[in-house]
């Protein structure tokens, strides 16, 4: 399959190799939470919630120095084109929450809200590719409508490599092609990489 | 790309107070002031900034004393924002960031609106909306003793003021004022109790009166008390007097001075 036309030179949805999908954020979309964001990147939308800081549940692990970042990624069975029944500790999202917590951990200043507790919730909405990247965006979006003290601000956006060209922003098919990926995690600011992360499958032949 | 050159040890202080006596700049490049994409540190002042933003180069200030309030914080040799808002300066050296938020962090002398989640025999638990609970002494009352501690159940709405806090603490508060008397603090009977955003509190709070109360009281008698952590409790004499207050004020973060008067004289039409 073709994912770079070679006379044109655009991508499956029209798009230079360079391109970013549209981009759209909105806060405070969630009135209980402490802090909420609305992020879509073209088609990818991901809701995110704060709670927090606030008393640690479990006190067994309050941290007498700094708070406790809790992270929890679901996608809504509505998601994707199936809509199939994702059980609530499967592999890719317990990992994707590990993730999305380390990233957000190292642009909270923690150790101004000891003993406590900040709950980040995300879910994604609708995916169409890099659901990593507007997962953390939003996290970062909705931390800052929460209030919550940060160094900086987290972006993080996805490329791959298909038809022998850096591409930028994959969405679902171009995720799919067996390509390369590798998401990146940026203190915009600082311009400090929080996250970096490459997956890619490969044949012993290939 | 920039690469940070080699530093003397300076002294860094994350406190409220900072004085920054500064050695000629031999050691450091141009590289480290050529931030072009930050717009020169006067012009951030009452505008939006987000956490990562650098207000001051501490560089090119030399021995002048700043004061850092809310949401700012020293990073060696520049003041960058913690929290999303609006940059405020009071002249001469006074730099904060104003946010509205719906959690609270808690700062001496605040009064703020508590609710009892449980009663030990030295102190009450009151959650404020802090990161953590707050105590509060079952002896901080007018006249309070071991014979005569006040008995309030879990849910009971306090008025109180905040006396010690620290984030490595709990908050500790107090239902006395500083000479020692009752002042209006203590359980607020009767009313209703809602919750909104810090910023509104502070708009309410702050002098001449906020237009919105302005607006009410010239035409209903009613009364609110409002805490600094978002909780405003408000009571009239009537229901329906006591929900068209508590709508207009939480309609009114958002408006200017004349919007709210408009919206509160709407309000007033449908009650009549």
């Amino acid at each position: 399959m073709e994912y770079l036309d070679s006379l044109t030179g655009f991508r499956l949805d029209g798009r230079r190799p360079n391109d970013m999908r549209q981009i759209r954020g909105e806060i405070g979309v969630v009135a209980k939470a402490d802090g909420s964001a609305l992020f879509e990147m073209g088609n990818t939308k991901v809701i995110a919630a704060v709670y927090g800081p606030r008393e640690v549940q479990n006190k067994s692990q309050q941290i007498n120095n700094q708070a406790l970042v809790r992270c929890e990624y679901s996608m809504a069975n509505f998601s994707t084109g199936d809509r199939a029944r994702r059980p609530k500790g499967d592999r890719r999202s317990t990992e994707i929450s590990l993730v999305i917590r380390q990233t957000m951990e190292a642009c909270i200043l923690t150790h101004l809200m000891p003993r406590s507790q900040i709950d980040i919730f995300v879910q994604v909405l609708q995916a169409d590719g890099g659901t990593r990247s507007a997962c953390i965006n939003a996290a970062t979006l909705a931390l800052a409508d929460a209030g919550v003290p940060m160094c900086d601000i987290v972006t993080s956006c996805s490329a791959g490599y298909l038809s022998s060209t850096p591409l930028l922003d994959l969405n679902y098919i171009e995720d799919s092609a067996g390509g390369p990926d590798v998401t990146v995690g940026i203190l915009a600011k600082m311009d400090k990489v929080t996250l970096l992360q490459v997956y890619f499958r490969s044949g012993l032949d290939s | 790309k920039r690469h940070r050159p080699l530093r003397r040890s300076s002294i860094c202080f994350a406190s409220l107070l900072c004085s920054y006596a500064i050695n000629p700049q031999e050691t450091l490049t141009s590289e480290m002031n050529a931030e072009t994409s930050d717009a020169p540190p006067t012009s951030l002042v009452d505008r939006t900034v987000v956490p990562g933003d650098t207000v001051l180069d501490l560089t090119a200030m030399a021995n002048q004393t700043i004061k850092l309030g809310a949401g700012l914080r020293q990073d060696c040799d520049t003041i960058s924002v913690m929290k999303a808002g609006k940059l405020r300066l009071s002249k001469p050296n006074k730099y904060w960031v104003e946010s509205s938020h719906k959690r609270y962090v808690p700062c001496v002398e605040d009064t703020v609106l508590g609710i009892v989640v449980d009663c030990k025999p030295d102190n009450f638990l009151v959650d404020i909306k802090a990161p953590t609970l707050a105590f509060l002494p079952v002896l901080a009352f007018e006249g309070g003793t071991r014979r005569n501690i006040p008995k309030f159940e879990i849910g009971t709405l306090l008025y109180v003021r905040v006396v010690k806090a620290n984030n490595s603490m709990n908050p500790e508060l107090s239902c006395m004022d500083e000479t020692g008397k009752a002042a209006e603090f203590g359980q607020l009977k009767d009313g209703y109790m809602f919750e909104t955003s810090t910023g509104l509190s502070r708009m309410l709070l702050s002098s001449p009166t906020c237009p919105v109360l302005e607006a009410l009281g010239k035409k209903l008698s009613y009364e609110i008390a409002v805490g600094l952590n978002g909780r405003v409790w408000a009571n009239a004499s009537s229901p329906s007097t006591v929900i068209l207050v508590s709508n207009a004020i939480m309609n009114s973060e958002s408006l200017s001075g004349l919007q709210q008067k408009i919206m509160v004289e709407k309000l007033m039409q449908r009650l009549q």
